[in-house]
């Protein structure tokens, strides 16, 4: 059976949803630049690409209906390419990874395009017509819980302070802050047009954040409780994408392969902590590729919230040191469809970068979800 | 007449910047200039900091905050080409003669031919700024003197001189009257004008006596205010808004430029605890404190000082209770100042100067009284003008008193005093008394039309102690609150149906317009009366007085003449229904409306809550679907969302796209007139609407929204139940999106929840506390 690696990864700038510079760009005019540029930079001939698979979390308005399909159109990519929209909330990116990769070893496709996209600005969280189901309201069922009151209920259960959620923040920022100084974002941003011209840098990173404004923030989701803006991702327009194919496939056509994809799992927990799913999803995902925690190098933890990623690194057992190196979504942002292809393809390409042999991304997914990749240095 | 399109106003201190921010308001294109600062790396830092501070200040200067976007920061160094667009340039530079003259050279050099220049000055005479200036530039220059805030106070004061293009005068006057909403007058060029030369001696008359007296602050400013008909805030307060640290400048400019026997010369001069608070930088609201101090104990609690005239320290400030104000609550201004106590002294002793003063400057001021009057009313918020005032307590017992008193009587007044007034009635027309002791009808300027007016002249169609109809001309009618605050009570609701009648039997009449000069259009029911229904608990009562207003209003909704409604004012709970089942609103500029009704722990009751939500469903703006419109209603009438003007309330859906919106209050009736006649013509009354609502998963919808209310903290649980109640009605009740619903449907519904949280003792409280403190509880 074919082994499925990453061979090439691209994204937008990430900022600020209502008020940063590409409020005013529509999605997939957005993630089709990316589709493009990802293209170009990889030099696959598009030709060979099976499938455009997208993940969004909110597939209503400008990034309804089968958004894949017209990004295809709008990249001026062949019509022989298939487009499909996928949802699994968070995890939906990463989930087109997920679903690429099982085509590939089902012989169903050598080459794909995993993509993201998410306007927050263009369309907001819960969409134009949330329309829940009365018998899991009125049961008051979790089902449809604010994502903040699931951070709240883990930094309860996880007996998290508001100074650690914050310190958590206040190390993102300086991450992502040092990242970008280093010019270590250029590679993997395409440059989108926005307000002002062209947008070529992520407008979420906070250099300026320290544990004294962050403490003068009030709680976001519940007065009593220790959540904060600051301690929370901010909402955030951005696209994704990555180059998904077989390891025969890059070899046989020039591609360089970023990592090979070495197991896959998905999880389901309480969805009032839902922001806990990293765990048992990861737990999976490495027993798959026969790896213990401590053999992974690089791990990209989606950081939905301070408090949130705080629980999953109590309960897994994660080394801080090796996590989110550059910075994670409280300071980068979480566009949610684009995130989980941002932190796959960047869990690859750091492992290219840093010469290390694994890497974990793995995210959290509200209704209580959990998604994990484990990826190997080539 | 030529258009103001765009405007440059140089200068972006308060003034300048709430002059053009009210520009924008008008909707013209303004460029704001300021200096460049020192060693400044953004040149334009000025005058974009004063546009980023207009978007904060309180009360909001611009009427919709999409306005900042017609707003241009510039400077006077880099960008003064820019004037040759402008078609008026205002100066609001510091009053200092050297700079404005030099400034005035480059904006000649740079304005293009025909625009218009014009000073802000409060100080300077028009005869001192020309002095020297470019003949190309002084016909086309003059005085617009704004007062602060210029978005709130209605005065616009012009001083030409005889060289000033008559046509520039006539496009200033017609542009500051339709497009800025302004009572413009025409001044001559003595200091300060009109209403700060009234003012600034009233103001210096009022401290002085009041320490002469030995009043406390509080006393002065009870005396010297209601019962004068002048804002509660009284001239300690008045001084405080203003800055003490501009009293000496305005004071010493005054007595430099009056002439020597000018009355104000006598009183002039710094009082000594004045000097002591300029001392200590106790300048009033800008600074610390001053005559007024408010404190904050370490628990939060807030207090008021206020300062010891005599000895210059602060104190706990004490109420006023003097027995001269008693007086004066049943005897009015006359009994005041007849009073022998302190506070009754001090009232004449304002009144005889400052009124007499007042009497002895026509026509050194202005031409007429009534320019006086009114540049009161307009420039400082006065209730009744100086000549009213004493219209009030009798021109000829006032000139009495004053002979009494030995006080010297102005020419004018004597002759009011014979004529028998300042003004008069005659043959149903206000007149007023001139100079050659003759009496004139008031001016209205084109295109104003006023009820009081026709008020005057006749008699109403129908009157109940609640309402009175009044024939407007031309076959409209105007229907007029007449009740206590203009609530609306059953004896509202039985003229409305007279209304209808009245149509019925007389085909003269085509047209209804519901209007009156307010200050409020209408602020609600009275709840007193279901407060008291409640409590003897004749639910029935209740229930009819609100299905009883259902009917009225849906009968004016489906009537088959057009009914416009020209709001003023606040026009909240009831108020803001009538205007929701109106055919058209014509609202003036600065009219406040919204459904508050969850105040008081009731939803709207007269079709309110339907009438928004099939305002949501028609409105272009939101997003399709069973949802968007739904949440837009639930969250206008469930967080009681109250428009900061006209514009805003067009923003928000209360007013349609097609709704009139009016700049000057004296015009909206007319405005209104004229829409309701536009109307007539093919009038088709609107037919029932039927609706598609999304029912149970609506409210799941609306609940999962609120339960992030709670969480947070902003809603508390009797919150929660009336916005269940709300909830349910606007999702259309046993309902789904591919059914539908009638109107009649959501009245019944609306009518059964509001029963149901009469019948709450939570809803009970929060109507009893509303009607004790006028404040909403939060229970």
């Amino acid at each position: 059976m074919s082994n499925v690696v990453i061979a090439g990864y691209a994204r937008s700038p990430f900022t600020l949803a209502n008020k940063g510079a590409l409020k005013k760009l529509r999605p997939d005019d957005m993630t089709a630049a990316v589709v493009k540029a990802l293209v170009a930079r990889t030099k696959i001939n598009p030709d060979h690409i099976e499938d455009l698979a997208l993940g969004c979390a909110f597939p209503e308005a400008e990034q309804g209906l089968n958004v894949a399909r017209n990004i295809i159109f709008l990249a001026g990519l062949p019509n022989s390419i298939a487009g499909d929209t996928i949802n699994r909330f968070c995890g939906s990116s990463m989930q087109a990874i997920h679903q690429a990769a099982g085509a590939i070893k089902m012989g169903a496709g050598e080459a794909f395009i995993c993509a993201g996209i998410e306007s927050m600005s263009r369309v907001m969280m819960g969409g134009f017509n949330p329309m829940p189901n009365p018998i899991l309201i009125n049961a008051g069922h979790a089902a449809y819980m604010g994502m903040g009151e699931t951070a709240e209920n883990l930094a309860k259960k996880y007996n998290i302070s508001r100074v650690e959620q914050e310190v958590f923040a206040v190390e993102s920022h300086k991450r992502a802050t040092a990242a970008q100084a280093a010019g270590k974002f250029k590679d993997e941003i395409v440059p989108v047009p926005g307000e002002g011209g062209m947008i070529d840098a992520d407008g979420c990173i906070r250099p300026e954040t320290t544990p004294e404004t962050l403490a003068g923030l009030k709680p976001a989701f519940n007065e009593k409780g220790t959540v904060t803006a600051g301690t929370s991702s901010p909402l955030t327009d951005g696209a994704s994408a990555v180059i998904v194919c077989s390891e025969e496939y890059a070899a046989k056509n020039g591609l360089i392969p970023l990592a090979r994809i070495l197991s896959i799992a998905v999880s389901g927990c309480a969805p009032e902590i839902m922001g806990i799913g990293p765990v048992l999803s990861s737990q999976k995902a490495l027993k798959r590729a026969g790896l213990k925690l401590d053999q992974i190098d690089i791990i990209e933890l989606n950081e939905a919230f301070s408090a949130q990623s705080l629980a999953v690194v109590k309960e897994l057992g994660v080394d801080l040191k090796k996590t989110n190196i550059d910075g994670g979504a409280l300071a980068l942002g979480h566009p949610l469809g684009a995130t989980g292809a941002r932190i796959t393809g960047k869990a690859a390409a750091l492992l290219k970068r840093e010469k290390k042999k694994y890497a974990l991304a793995t995210q959290c997914i509200g209704g209580g979800q959990g998604i994990a990749t484990v990826l190997e240095a080539m | 007449m030529a258009d103001i399109k765009k405007a440059a106003v140089i200068g972006a201190g308060v003034m300048g910047a709430g002059i053009a921010a009210h520009l924008t308001n008008a909707g013209v294109e303004v460029i704001l200039f300021d200096i460049v600062p020192k060693d400044a790396k953004n040149r334009n830092a000025i005058a974009e900091g004063a546009i980023a501070k207009l978007m904060k200040v309180e009360p909001a200067a611009f009427m919709s905050k999409y306005n900042a976007k017609l707003m241009t920061a510039a400077n006077t160094e880099d960008h003064l080409g820019l004037l040759g667009d402008c078609d008026w340039i205002i100066e609001a530079v510091i009053e200092r003669i050297d700079i404005k003259q030099d400034l005035y050279k480059k904006i000649d050099a740079n304005r293009k031919k025909g625009s218009i220049v014009s000073s802000n000055t409060s100080t300077i005479p028009l005869k001192d700024l020309t002095g020297g200036m470019a003949a190309s530039l002084v016909p086309n220059f003059m005085i617009t003197h704004f007062f602060n805030p210029p978005r709130y106070m209605r005065l616009l004061e012009v001083v030409i001189s005889d060289k000033t293009r008559k046509d520039a005068v006539d496009q200033i006057k017609q542009f500051g009257d339709v497009r800025l909403g302004k009572g413009v007058i025409v001044c001559n060029d003595t200091p300060g004008f009109i209403a700060n030369r009234i003012g600034t001696y009233w103001m210096q008359c009022g401290v002085v006596e009041a320490i002469n007296l030995g009043l406390t602050v509080e006393e002065a400013d009870a005396i010297g205010s209601r019962p004068f008909g002048i804002p509660k805030t009284g001239l300690f307060g008045l001084i405080d808004l203003v800055g003490l640290d501009l009293m000496p400048h305005v004071a010493n400019s005054m007595q430099s430029r009056l002439t020597k026997t000018d009355d104000y010369q006598r009183i002039h001069g710094q009082p000594a605890v004045i000097t002591e608070m300029l001392k200590n930088g106790w300048i009033g609201r800008k600074g610390p404190s001053g005559f007024y101090k408010m404190t904050k104990s370490p628990d939060g609690k807030r207090s008021k000082e206020s300062i010891n005239l005599k000895t210059s320290t602060y104190g706990p400030s004490t109420k006023a209770v003097l027995e001269s104000l008693e007086a004066s609550k049943k005897g009015g201004l006359k009994a005041l100042v007849e009073h022998p106590d302190r506070g009754g002294q001090y009232a004449w002793k304002i009144a005889s100067q400052g009124l007499a003063y007042t009497a002895s400057l026509v026509p050194e001021i202005a031409s007429t009284i009534v320019d006086i009057d009114e540049a009161m009313k307009d420039g400082y918020g006065w209730d009744v003008g100086p000549f009213e005032t004493i219209d009030k307590m009798g021109a000829a017992w006032f000139a009495e008193k004053l002979t009494k008193a030995g006080t010297a009587v102005p020419p004018l007044l004597k002759l009011a005093a014979e004529k028998g007034g300042f003004y008069r009635v005659d043959g149903g027309k206000l007149q007023y008394l001139t100079t050659s002791g003759s009496y004139v009808d008031v001016p209205r300027a084109p295109g104003v039309l006023k009820l009081a007016d026709i008020k005057r002249a006749g008699k109403p169609i129908i009157k109940n102690p609640s309402a009175q109809v009044w024939d407007i001309g031309d076959g409209v009618l105007c229907f007029e609150f007449a009740s206590k605050m203009n609530a609306l009570d059953p004896l509202t609701f039985a003229a409305y149906k007279d209304t209808l009648k009245l149509f019925k039997t007389n085909t003269q009449y085509k047209a209804l317009v519901i209007y009156n000069e307010g200050p409020n259009f209408c602020v609600g029911a009275n709840i007193g009366l279901a407060l008291f229904a409640a409590n003897i608990a004749v639910w029935g009562e209740i229930e009819s007085m609100i299905e009883d207003g259902q009917k009225t209003y849906l009968a004016l909704k489906q009537a088959p003449f057009p009914v416009v409604s020209a709001p003023l004012g606040m026009a909240l709970g009831g108020g803001c229904e009538i205007l929701l089942h109106s055919d058209a609103i014509v609202a003036h500029a600065e009219t406040y409306i919204g459904l508050v009704e969850v105040g008081v722990g009731v939803i709207p009751g007269w079709g309110g809550c339907k009438e928004m939500l099939l305002r949501a469903k028609a409105d272009k703006r939101l997003p399709g679907g069973p949802m968007p419109a739904v949440a837009k209603a639930f969250e206008m009438i469930g967080t009681a969302q109250v428009s900061k003007s006209a514009f805003e309330a067009k923003e928000m859906g209360f007013l349609r796209a097609k709704d009139g919106i009016t700049m000057n209050r004296d015009q909206v009736l007319a405005d209104a007139k004229a829409k309701a006649l536009e109307l007539v013509n093919g009038y088709q009354p609107p037919k029932d609407a039927v609706i598609s609502l999304p029912g149970a998963t609506g409210v799941a919808a609306l609940k999962l929204a609120l339960s992030g209310f709670v969480a947070t903290g902003k809603a508390t649980p009797h919150d929660v139940t009336v916005s269940l109640a709300l909830a349910n009605v606007l999702t259309g009740g046993k309902t789904n999106h591919t059914e539908t619903v009638t109107e009649k449907d959501l009245l019944k519904l609306e009518r059964k929840a509001f029963m149901d949280l009469m019948h709450t003792s939570a809803t009970l409280a929060r109507i009893e506390h509303m009607l004790d403190t006028g404040k909403p509880l939060r229970n």
